[in-house]
């Protein structure tokens, strides 16, 4: 059965790819190709960060460490070795998960916003890293001089199309991978965890392994996101490691929704295209971009594909009127914080 | 690294009254921000990433009440009262809608707010940076004890500083609002069952968050650059020392406040280029051994 | 509010315009002269929010002073220039989106780069990948245009340089050290790149013009820090006899808040090569006496009426004292509206060709004349110098402008110690 269901998605994969290939020749100029690049980047990043928030309950708040960790590896390889752009690429991935599994190893036990905290701290441990090591990255200026792209395997980075399409290929494969992972019984037992972590030993589950591997899973296709980002911007920037990206994607998760799996996808589809559109249209970026936030976390309390999903199972189960929410809300927070 | 520089100044008394005087008031400013973050969390859980922000409004409502009255101590007042305000709308307009919500909602919710005070002090204030000017009762030369210096506003701060710090802490442990507050910290549903209606207590930490966090900002406007954004910097300090002094602790964010304030001031010394990168140091260490904070109850 | 008004094409004639494009849609033409009054679009990156909101706002009003008077006089052959600032928020791949949107989605035949230095470099590939005409007119990191590796021919700065603000710096201090007998000093400048490279950069030509000159010691406060107890302490325990900072902005002013306070001016010499910015000047309340600081932007320097009566055309237009990236603005524009008049062309390549090694005519020019120098397409021959301040305006008073051809000098031979010829 787990066969049938990988060849079925993969099937719809290769057309999604398909069609994402042709898309360039109907929707004319750079524009789309550039933000289809930069959406492959976020988009893997977010739903890398919602396998911990949505699917294992681990809060982080410092994701952004494989992020930044994969825009300097990636360039820093590319910049001081000879290698193909693979090679780089399997070097980085391998490098998170070295990282990720120290790291992992001391921030997993924690739990709630005390695991929050904790990755935020490594996470600007990174950042104060690469603006203190100057020789090597560049300090605040960030990697500059740009990104060798040797072509491979017939592919050119250096053109715009090539790199579309290698970006929504990543795009597509890291979302097919990740789709299993969390569909397989590894990603049933992060459910688990998530929703009962008493339970879990009692069954014969390491509840810290577990973790762990979500934790360098994650932090492995975070790493991807982060290589795009470079390619798309040649070169790395402090930034890509500040906490303020961690918060990008936990706006894209919770813009698009935790519950439903392509959620995260939507949500970087609207807070791209929201930046971009609020940035071209007026100088008060902050207040009208402000505002919308609010409206919808306000206004939906939950990520949109949440909501839809929500409402579709409404529908399907026709049950009576939802209880008030906000009155539930009030009393059962502090409770559940108090336990 | 320069430890022999450290090392020198630890046994010279001038260098360490100068440089702990330094820490304390860098500490005892951070003090009033983080108590109202800690206090807030303690009670609602509600990590209020916001709260730089509100520190951010205290010094702009302060700058122009100082310009209309000439009076710092109205100005202060001005920052307090006006924010501690802005925080009760602030409560129940945004906040009191995400109660129970994941703590990444709440967070959205901050951010989307950050953003649009951020824009409207731009909006009113201007992009300039603005410079308050020192009040002229303070503009006098600096007292020197045993060759350590210390100037006259700076003493004037950790007074006033460490006053509220004390009030503070009999407010919460000796005062029948401070037994509600710290009864609803722990069980809210038994605060409610006894006929305290704690949506008021809950706007009033905010009040009192608020309050706290405008006299912060007004208290140091005379020595800092005011710009939108200036929140940012502050807000980051914060959350380090709640996490190391335990969050809902105000002892502890008292005690954390001023162990930054002199990591700070001694680590410029021992380490000029890497106290930023200490204090992360210093966090992690701290929620790996102690997850609940220094002065937290309980584990993980 | 989109900053994208053409201006100098008045309501009337976008309206009369369009009426021409509805006549000659409905007779079914091709609108053929249209084209030629089509706007020739720039796109400025800059920083409109947060902590260096200012930067965009003084740099947009700079670039629009020049382009509105290019329009007045009828723009390239009845095309006006437009000029479409859009805000990066001081992130690097923001303003890379933002060049890249620029070019690929507005077509936006030129870039101006407004923004921090990060970003400079980020927009640099941008214009080596694409070959679009770019000038960078904030960033004064040398290696920028200094690194041969970094070179790009259709990219130039129109602003100051880090190695030049050195070397005048170094020299102008150390006359001063001789005089007084300033031997012992201390650094306090933010730490990023800028800070760092100012900070080695002036002590090594204090060093090298003043030999008595020790450092001995240096902090290091954070870019946006909001309080500098802990270094001001340190600086009071070294007791040395100055203190360089290259502190700037709001940082500056609050530096020099809390060092007024500490009552250090008594005690120290201080040398803050940002101090002479109006924005800095204006914002301190009590400015104290007697700090010596660089040139940024004065209205008294160069001494000349006409860079008096450009200060003044500025503050009656936007209500606001010109500032330092005003006039590196308002220079970068004009390079471009000069070779686009030269070569009646907006191909990148040709005005690129143009603009290199051309010299323009402007107020706040050295006699009048600012140059991009060829090869290293960098700005030179701009007003530098330093001076004391007092509390009042002209605010500092006395500016001694250091000599361009020791500047040239010595950066050639920094050039090469940096490998970079």
């Amino acid at each position: 059965m787990m066969r049938s269901s990988l060849l079925r998605d993969s099937l719809i994969a290769i057309a999604v790819f398909a069609v994402l290939a042709l898309l360039p020749f109907v929707v004319q100029g750079k524009g789309f190709t550039d933000f289809m690049v930069r959406l492959a980047a976020f988009g893997i990043f977010a739903t890398s960060l919602n396998l911990l928030v949505g699917y294992a309950g681990m809060e982080s708040f410092g994701h952004g460490l494989f992020f930044g960790l994969g825009c300097y590896s990636f360039g820093l390889i590319m910049q001081t070795f000879p290698v193909s752009i693979p090679v780089a690429f399997l070097a980085t991935v391998a490098l998170s998960i070295v990282v990720g599994t120290v790291v992992g190893a001391i921030c997993v036990r924690l739990n709630e916003i005390y695991f929050a905290f904790v990755t935020l701290a490594f996470q600007m441990l990174l950042h104060s890293l690469i603006i203190a090591w100057t020789p090597i990255t560049g300090g605040d200026q960030g990697l500059t001089g740009g990104i060798p792209r040797p072509p491979f395997l017939g592919i050119r980075l250096d053109d715009y199309y090539h790199l579309y399409l290698f970006s929504t290929g990543l795009l597509v494969a890291s979302l097919l991978a990740m789709y299993h992972i969390v569909q397989s019984p590894f990603g049933y037992t992060l459910r688990m965890i998530r929703d009962n972590a008493a339970r879990a030993p009692f069954l014969g589950i390491n509840v810290f392994r577990v973790r762990l591997m979500a934790y360098v899973i994650a932090g492995a296709f975070g790493a991807i996101g982060g290589m795009i980002m470079s390619l798309f911007v040649s070169g790395a920037f402090p930034d890509f490691a500040y906490w303020t990206i961690s918060g990008e994607a936990i706006f894209m998760i919770m813009l698009g929704g935790i519950t439903v799996f392509l959620g995260p996808m939507v949500g970087a589809v609207m807070l791209l295209l929201l930046n971009d559109f609020v940035t071209k249209m007026t100088s008060h970026y902050g207040l009208v971009l402000g505002i919308v936030i609010l409206l919808f976390a306000l206004g939906l309390r939950k990520g949109l594909m949440d909501f839809a999903a929500d409402l579709w199972r409404d529908r399907q189960t026709a049950s009576g009127p939802r209880p008030d929410t906000a009155a539930k809300a009030v009393t059962s927070a502090p409770a559940r914080a108090g336990e | 690294m320069d430890l022999s520089a450290l090392a020198s100044c630890l046994i010279t008394p001038s260098c360490v009254i100068t440089q702990t005087t330094s820490g304390l008031i860098i500490g005892l400013l951070l003090f009033l921000v983080a108590a109202g973050v800690s206090l807030i969390f303690g009670v609602l859980k509600v990590v209020n990433f916001a709260h730089g922000a509100f520190y951010m409004l205290g010094a702009y409502f302060a700058y122009t009440a100082y310009q209309l009255s000439g009076n710092y101590l109205i100005a202060v007042l001005a920052g307090g009262i006006g924010v501690g305000l802005f925080g009760l709308v602030f409560e129940r307009l945004l906040i009191s809608r995400v109660y129970g919500s994941p703590v990444l909602m709440q967070l959205l919710v901050c951010y989307g707010a950050i953003l649009i005070l951020d824009d409207l002090v731009k909006i009113i204030w201007g992009a300039d940076f603005l410079s308050f000017g020192m009040p002229s009762a303070f503009q006098q030369l600096p007292f020197v004890f045993a060759g350590g210096v210390v100037p006259v506003f700076y003493l004037f701060l950790i007074v006033v500083a460490l006053a509220i710090a004390g009030l503070l802490g009999l407010l919460i442990s000796k005062t029948r609002y401070g037994k509600i507050v710290r009864a609803a910290a722990v069980n809210p549903s038994m605060v409610s069952a006894l006929g305290i209606n704690t949506g008021v207590v809950y706007a009033s930490v905010f009040v009192l968050g608020g309050f706290l966090a405008g006299l912060a900002g007004g208290l140091a406007a005379p020595v800092r650059s005011l710009t939108a954004g200036m929140g940012t910097s502050i807000i980051i300090e914060s959350f380090i020392v709640t996490v190391i002094g335990g969050m809902g602790s105000v002892a502890g964010a008292l005690v954390g406040s001023i162990l930054i304030g002199l990591v700070r001031s001694f680590g410029t010394i021992g380490f000029p280029l890497f106290t930023e990168g200490l204090m992360f140091v210093l966090m992690a260490v701290v929620l790996v051994l102690k997850p609940s904070g220094l002065f937290g109850k309980g584990g993980a | 509010m989109t900053k994208r008004a053409p201006i100098g094409v008045g309501r009337r004639s976008v309206l009369k315009g369009t009426a021409a494009v509805a006549a000659a849609s409905t007779i079914g033409f091709p609108f053929v002269s249209k084209a030629q009054n089509k706007p020739i679009k720039v796109g400025m990156v800059t920083v409109l929010s947060g902590r260096v909101a200012i930067l965009g706002s003084a740099s947009q009003k700079g670039a629009q002073l020049e382009i509105d008077a290019f329009n007045a006089a009828g723009g390239l052959g009845g095309r006006p220039i437009e000029l479409i600032v859009r805000d990066s928020k001081a992130k690097p791949e923001e303003a890379a989106r933002i060049a890249r949107e620029f070019i690929n989605s507005e077509g936006c035949e030129i870039l101006l780069d407004a923004d921090t230095s990060a970003a400079a470099f980020a927009i640099q590939e941008i214009a080596r990948e694409t070959g679009i005409l770019t000038i960078h007119t904030n960033s004064e990191t040398s290696s920028l245009t200094a690194d041969p590796k970094l070179h790009v021919p259709t990219a130039f700065r129109s602003a100051r340089q880090g190695i030049h603000d050195a070397i005048a710096g170094g020299s102008y201090a150390a006359e001063v050290s001789k005089a007084k007998k300033l031997n012992r000093w201390m650094g306090c400048s933010p730490d990023y790149a800028y800070g760092r490279d100012s900070n080695k950069l002036f002590f090594e030509y204090l060093k090298r013009f003043h030999k008595d000159a020790e450092v001995i010691g240096e902090s290091w406060p954070k870019l946006f820090q909001p309080d500098y107890t802990e270094q001001l302490t340190k600086i009071l325990q070294s007791k040395p006899q100055a203190v360089y900072s290259c502190l700037w902005g709001g940082d500056l002013t609050a530096f020099i808040d809390q060092s007024s306070i500490y009552n250090l001016f008594a005690q120290t010499e201080v040398f803050a090569i940002n101090i002479a910015d109006y924005a800095v000047l204006t914002a301190i309340k009590n400015l104290p006496k007697g700090i010596h600081s660089g040139s940024r932007y004065l209205a008294t320097f160069p001494p000349t009426k006409e860079n008096a009566d450009w200060s003044a055309g500025y503050r009656t237009k936007f209500k606001e004292y010109p500032l330092n990236w005003s006039w590196e603005n308002a220079a970068g524009t004009k390079f471009v509206l000069e070779a686009l008049k030269k070569t009646n062309s907006t191909d990148s390549k040709k005005l690129a060709e143009a603009i290199s090694g051309a010299s323009i005519s402007v107020p706040y020019g050295v006699d009048g004349k600012l140059t991009m120098r060829a090869g290293d397409n960098t700005l030179i021959n701009y007003p530098t110098g330093w001076g004391q301040t007092i509390q009042k305006d002209p605010f500092v008073p006395d500016v001694k402008s250091v000599d361009w051809k020791m500047i040239l000098d010595l950066e050639t031979e920094w050039k090469k110690t940096m490998k970079y010829i």
